[in-house]
């Protein structure tokens, strides 16, 4: 069994995004690998160390930056790597295309994708690609288990939660929860150095973009900086229910 | 390159001689992609393994802080120095400093991990026999053995020659015995094998491999610490200790080679372990003076505290552009050697002990460096920084000890500028002649001011002035005092400061050059530090010609001096609220 382990990169959450020219500026962030991803590179690595896959496969499309990421997901263990280049910034549609494309090429069983696309937010990565492959999918989840080729597991409704059951081939997409993604050892580091970053161009033809952005704009929180010091605890409980009541507005 | 070029370039103390170019210095913009993976590696376990167990490892909780140095262990970070068929990775100098700097958010755990990989396990590597290292190196570079280096005695700190440790070779010549009192031993507490120094018959100092739980062998009672307080540090007392022969490392009567050659590691490694110490208290500083208001706006906006900043970042940039350039010097040389040596373990030391005088300039600035941070970022927390809810008190105290170990700074600048002095009378280093040459320039009359341009163009008049400047008072304290000069300390430390600022200055220029004008940060960082350097290096002039020379002499040298130090002002109040205002943005020590 082979798994597609879909690799996408995003500013480190401890960085200060900066907009430039209309667009947040990521050639002055730090990038890393979306940390909803590193859910879906641990769950494929695990289940390849349990004996049920043969290979973990990790893709990564986008510029040549792109490649940081899949060394990173190759040192986690990822057994080698395939890089879609193209500087063009795909929407969540186009980009199902390229992947799902893939995924027929590579005779893949299981994708992986992080839940949420921590760029765009748009939760449609991982259903439109299973749409494109006509295969099932399962969203949000926080626990898998593989019996064969039936994939059980149990993911996030609004009230609370499901189990499900589904066969494979499928689309998944993954979240915190599901498991504790490793670090990259220092020695698996050194190992990665020698797997194969396959680069393919992306013919321009195959995945274009329809929805474009036309400009960001980052929203800042100001912060109350209120202290309350808690030395008469039940005045400063009653004062923290005041503030959250009237001028918080969080609660009623 | 011609060999002699490659002779010149791994050629320790030229620095003072030679002016290097950006293109032969390492920078940490070098990087390589597996060297910047595994600073990543180091980063997160810091950040998600170390920094949220801080109270945890402040408690003593030695069962705690050995799993966690086990962790460290199976990620691979303690094997950066250890040679592959030991379970080892044997990785570059650079690689093994990096770690060291990105370990060092949590002083506590940072010793207890330098203590391991460097002084625990080097001697094993360096001088262990096959049987030796085949039998220990692959628990101590996985973590599952802690190491600890006992060397120290209530009588011999600085002068580690005069232990009173004995050994004695048992009657059936199987075991030495050994009896003596070892002091302020780190690990000791939770270490499985120490390497403890010893005399032979009360001659021949030499080192011993000894497992905890051999008999003869107890820990004493944990030391109460200013800082530092979640690692251990304890006596060991050795009363009939019986150790079998075959665990003496090394040869008898040589053991205070393994003493020496192992701190230059030590050094250079404390000094990117303060950069790193150094990273975490400026985040903690920039973070609470750009939340805190005081009459109405956060503090960060104030001048003051920008200037704290500015001196704080300025530091961690010197430093690091300090010790990534020796270190990458060191790896040069390493790199360039003959690896089918008849001895590759010695030739290996000789090439870093070749680097002596500069892995002394990195303990000694970056353990100073640390704590005027530290200093000044408890001083932005005002009375918050106090009270230990905030970590800026433990930085504070946590930052100390590196000043004492490793060599304390005093010892460490009278190896500067002797190690420099010795060089020049044995000819292995061209000191006399450059000294002679300024001499004659500066007596001869006023002295042209080398032409410099760009943006460096005041920083660079200023290194250049700074090399005279040592090479000058190098020459007028030879003449004064001849052979005595090593027993005038003060003197000897004034020309250590000047050696130094000479160095660190040098490589923030150099590294600001090889990044080609791309940033503004570091040219204003440059010309900050210099204008600090160029201070330091005149107060310390100024004590060495009024120390070697008086009346007309005085007077004749101080000319020379003025017009040596002649130079324009920087503004360094413009300077370093624009630094500082990178920093607040950043919320955290940047170069972006």
């Amino acid at each position: 069994m082979r798994i597609l382990t879909l690799v996408r990169q995003v500013p480190d959450a401890e960085e200060t995004i900066r907009i430039r020219e209309g667009k947040v500026d990521l050639a002055s962030s730090k990038l890393v690998v979306d940390t909803m991803d590193e859910y879906g590179i641990e769950q494929a690595l695990r289940f390849r160390e349990q004996g049920l896959a043969e290979e973990v496969v990790a893709v990564g499309v986008g510029p040549t930056r792109m490649q940081d990421a899949l060394r990173t997901a190759l040192a986690m263990g990822a057994d080698r790597a395939i890089h879609v280049q193209t500087e063009v910034m795909l929407d969540p549609i186009a980009l199902s295309k390229v992947i799902a494309d893939l995924a027929r090429a590579e005779a893949a069983d299981l994708i992986f994708s992080g839940g949420q696309q921590a760029d765009w937010d748009s939760h449609a990565l991982g259903a439109a690609v299973a749409e494109r492959l006509n295969w099932p999918q399962a969203t949000w989840t926080n626990a898998l288990e593989l019996n064969g080729s039936t994939l059980k597991g149990r993911h996030d409704t609004d009230e609370g939660s499901e189990t499900f059951e589904l066969p494979l081939p499928a689309v998944v997409t993954t979240q915190q929860g599901l498991n504790e993604p490793r670090y990259p050892t220092v020695p698996n580091i050194m190992r990665a150095k020698k797997k194969e970053i396959r680069a393919v161009p992306l013919e321009p033809s195959s995945a274009t973009p329809l929805a474009l952005v036309t400009g960001s704009e980052i929203q800042v929180k100001a912060r109350r900086n209120k202290i309350l010091d808690g030395k008469d605890a039940a005045a400063a409980g009653r004062q923290l229910v005041e503030l959250l009541r009237n001028e918080a507005r969080v609660i009623q | 390159m011609s060999e002699q070029q490659t002779a010149m370039r791994i050629q320790g103390g030229s620095f003072l001689l030679e002016d290097a170019k950006p293109e032969d210095i390492f920078t940490l913009e070098d990087l390589s992609d597996t060297q910047q993976q595994i600073a990543q590696t180091t980063t997160e376990f810091a950040e998600n393994e170390i920094l949220p167990n801080i109270p945890r490892i402040e408690s003593k909780d030695f069962a705690f802080t050995r799993a966690l140095l086990h962790k460290a262990g199976e990620l691979g970070l303690m094997s950066i120095d250890v040679p592959e068929q030991y379970g080892g990775l044997e990785l570059d100098k650079v690689t093994s400093a990096l770690v060291a700097d990105k370990i060092a958010v949590c002083g506590s755990f940072s010793v207890a991990f330098s203590a391991h990989v460097g002084i625990g396990t080097l001697p094993l590597v360096w001088y262990g026999t096959e049987e030796q290292k085949q039998r220990y190196l692959p628990k101590l570079a996985s973590g599952e053995w802690v190491a600890s280096y006992a060397l120290s005695e209530a009588s011999s700190g600085s002068d580690a020659m005069n232990i009173r440790t004995q050994a004695v070779l048992s009657p059936d010549g199987r075991h030495y015995i050994l009896n003596g009192e070892k002091m302020w031993i780190s690990n000791a507490g939770m270490a499985n094998l120490f390497t403890v120094f010893a005399k032979i018959d009360g001659e021949k100092f030499s080192a011993f491999l000894i497992e905890a739980g051999t008999p003869g062998l107890s820990v004493g009672a944990e030391e109460h610490k200013l800082g530092i307080r979640g690692s251990s540090t304890c006596p060991l007392v050795l009363s009939d200790c019986k150790v079998p022969v075959e665990n003496l490392l090394g040869e008898a009567g040589k053991g205070h080679h393994i003493a020496f050659n192992t701190l230059n590691v030590g050094r250079y490694k404390l000094g990117s372990a303060a950069v790193g110490g150094a990273k975490i208290a400026f985040r903690n500083g920039v973070r609470y003076a750009r939340e805190r208001k005081a009459f109405g706006k956060p503090i960060s906006s104030f001048g003051l505290v920008q200037q704290m900043i500015a001196n704080s970042a300025t530091g961690i940039f010197a430093g690091e552009s300090a010790v990534y350039r020796v270190v990458g010097a060191i790896d040069a040389s390493l790199a360039a050697m003959d690896k089918s040596a008849p001895n590759p373990s010695l030739e290996t030391q000789k090439r870093i002990e070749e680097f002596a005088v500069e892995c002394s300039i990195l303990k000694v600035w970056c353990s100073e460096m640390l704590d005027r941070l530290v200093d000044d970022m408890l001083q932005v927390h005002g009375g918050y920084g106090y009270v230990e809810e905030f970590p800026a008190e433990r930085s504070y105290r946590d930052s100390r000890i590196n000043r004492i170990f490793e060599g304390t700074n005093e010892i460490n600048r009278l190896i500067i500028s002797g190690w420099m002095l010795k060089r020049a009378m044995q000819g292995r280093l061209a000191l006399m002649p450059a000294i002679q040459r300024v001499m004659d320039e500066v007596m001869s009359g006023p002295v042209a001011r080398e032409e410099q341009t760009g943006e460096l163009a005041a920083a660079r008049a200023m290194l250049a002035s700074g090399k005279k400047l040592a090479l000058f008072c190098a020459g007028v304290a030879s003449q004064r005092f001849g052979t005595t000069l090593a027993d005038e300390q003060e003197v000897m430390a004034a020309l250590a400061d000047i050696l130094i600022e000479v160095l660190v200055l040098e490589s923030c220029i150099l590294r600001t050059e090889k990044m080609q004008g791309t940033r503004k940060l570091p040219v204003a960082m440059t010309r900050y530090y210099a204008a600090h350097a160029f201070g330091v290096m005149e107060r310390a002039a100024e004590t060495i010609l009024s120390a070697a020379a008086e009346g007309d002499m005085l007077r004749t040298q101080m000319a020379v001096f003025r017009r040596l130090t002649k130079h324009d002002p920087e503004n360094t109040v413009a300077l370093g609220r624009e630094i500082a205002a990178a920093m607040i943005d950043a919320g955290r020590y940047t170069m972006d």
